[in-house]
């Protein structure tokens, strides 16, 4: 029954492409597509070219889960952390990140260093909030009986919010990586020679429509993956909460 | 309880902002490198950029695109998210396609759309829907399926039609869900606005940012960035505030943001 709509899209894709109502130039069948991909898949260079983007998004993420995940719980655990994080993120959250990539493109280069901070910058939010909410959210018994055993502040935070928090972290953290896949595609595509996203804008400049659709649905099912794979964690590590509604 | 957070919460973005300010110039000062420009010297470039008329009708053409997306979103996504909220049958028959959809970076897509519709408003105004429109669909079904069983029967024994129900019961009561979704579609229709821009650069603040950047124009880059930022902040205030004033009964939802550019 799900499948049908896919189905349906992929029909009508291959229906208009081999009816010849849009010249492959413009639209190319699903198969070429799909062929080309296969064939890319073997392809040295661009396994090259999805490294990079791939080395840039982990990057980018993990500094993201780091620096979201200790603001979060600063802000959760002391008042004045508090007063000084929320403000900035209620200002800097609806700000359009990616332009700020001129300015990390001056700043910091055309190399990595700009992307994974772009992705940083994307990802950084949903995790913070997470993290936050998650934290502000732990049963204040739990600590209560953390710190009268004797549990230091600091311990408590790491024993007892953190691992309580966990669920809601994950959640945001799930929300960062797809998010970290689509934001270094896109920075890729605005300045860069290698990675997916050049890939796409070099296709579309020498009008290779079939290579245009290759990296971008590359990229898509790398978010996917990503996606996927991190529920699955998710739910190992999970194991023994109860379940979310 | 919004009454009592909103007198300290209108100050402190304020100095947020302020201290970003400041942060930034005695960056600047320290760094001494032609591509951070003192803050000073940024804002300085904002009335020069502003009182420039072609820059206005730039920035008027590319909120234009976004409140046509925008609206379009709405009048598609609203729907289809209520009725699958309301039906486990259209639930699971969008489902998979929205999971398939939800990772693709829509403001990608442009490059190819372009081939088909070229570089006008109507490629920029189509990603820009497709970007605010799968939050809007999240959230609505996520309220359409919470709304209170009892709700509905009342209002099915009292008579009103499928329709009436949907329009006068359920979408009410996922109002506050679908604000949620809003404000994230917000975020998306900014970020995929001034992506498709820079991509397609011919109007709009976008491809201003970029060709500034280009010609070398420091200040004006770092002031439009700024200008970018104000937009999306002011937007998202606009928002906050209609959602008070029409969910103001619900109790205030937290929910993280799920979507992406």
């Amino acid at each position: 029954m799900g499948a049908l709509p896919l189905a349906c899209l992929l029909a009508l894709w291959h229906g208009i492409a081999a009816a010849g109502l849009a010249p492959a130039a413009l639209l190319p069948s699903p198969a070429a597509v799909v062929a080309r991909l296969l064939e890319q898949m073997r392809n040295p260079l661009f396994l090259q070219h999805a490294a990079t983007t791939l080395i840039r998004l982990f990057a980018g993420f993990a500094i993201a889960v780091v620096v979201g995940v200790a603001l979060g719980l600063a802000a959760a655990s002391n008042r004045r952390a508090e007063a000084l994080i929320r403000p900035l993120w209620r200002v800097l959250a609806p700000v359009p990140k990616i332009a700020l990539y001129p300015a990390l493109v001056l700043l910091l280069g055309f190399e990595h260093a700009s992307k994974v901070a772009l992705v940083v910058a994307d990802a950084v939010f949903p995790i913070l909030l997470a993290t936050y909410q998650g934290a502000a959210a732990v049963e204040p018994k739990l600590i209560w009986c953390a710190r009268a055993a004797g549990a230091s502040r600091s311990r408590t935070l790491l024993t007892v919010v953190l691992p309580a928090a966990l669920p809601t972290i994950l959640t945001g953290a799930r929300v960062g990586l797809v998010i970290s896949a689509i934001v270094v595609f896109l920075a890729e595509m605005l300045t860069s020679t290698d990675g997916l996203g050049h890939l796409l804008i070099y296709a579309s400049r020498s009008f290779h429509t079939v290579d245009m659709f290759v990296p971008l649905i590359t990229i898509s099912i790398i978010g996917l993956l990503l996606n996927a794979g991190f529920n699955a964690m998710r739910k190992r590590l999970l194991a023994g909460f109860p379940d979310e509604p | 309880m919004a009454m009592q957070a909103s007198s300290p919460s209108a100050f402190a973005p304020l100095l947020a902002c302020l201290g970003l300010l400041a942060l930034w110039e005695i960056a600047a000062r320290v760094i001494a490198i032609s591509g951070l420009p003192p803050a000073s010297e940024a804002l300085r470039e904002l009335p020069v950029i502003l009182s420039d008329g072609e820059t206005l009708l730039n920035i008027a053409a590319s909120l234009r695109r976004m409140l046509t997306g925008f609206v379009l979103a709405l009048l598609f996504a609203l729907p289809v998210g209520l009725c699958m909220g309301r039906s486990a049958r259209i639930a699971a028959f969008f489902n998979p396609l929205l999971m398939v959809i939800y990772p693709v970076p829509k403001a990608a897509l442009m490059p190819i759309i372009m081939l088909w519709l070229g570089i006008g408003d109507a490629s920029k105004t189509i990603v820009i829907t497709l970007g605010v429109s799968l939050p809007v669909i999240y959230h609505s079904y996520q309220g359409a399926r919470a709304v209170e069983e009892k709700l509905i029967w009342s209002a099915a024994a009292m008579g009103m039609s499928k329709a009436a129900r949907l329009w006068r019961v359920v979408l009410p009561a996922a109002l506050p869900q679908i604000f949620i979704g809003i404000r994230t579609g917000l975020v998306l229709a900014l970020i995929t606005m001034v992506t498709s821009e820079m991509i397609a650069r011919q109007t709009g603040v976008g491809s201003i940012l970029f060709n500034a950047l280009d010609m070398a124009q420091y200040a004006s880059v770092y002031a439009m960035i700024v200008i970018i930022g104000v937009l999306g902040f002011v937007l998202d205030i606009i928002i906050e505030r209609l959602r008070c004033k029409l969910v103001a009964w619900a109790e205030e939802e937290r929910e993280i943001a799920v979507g992406t550019s």
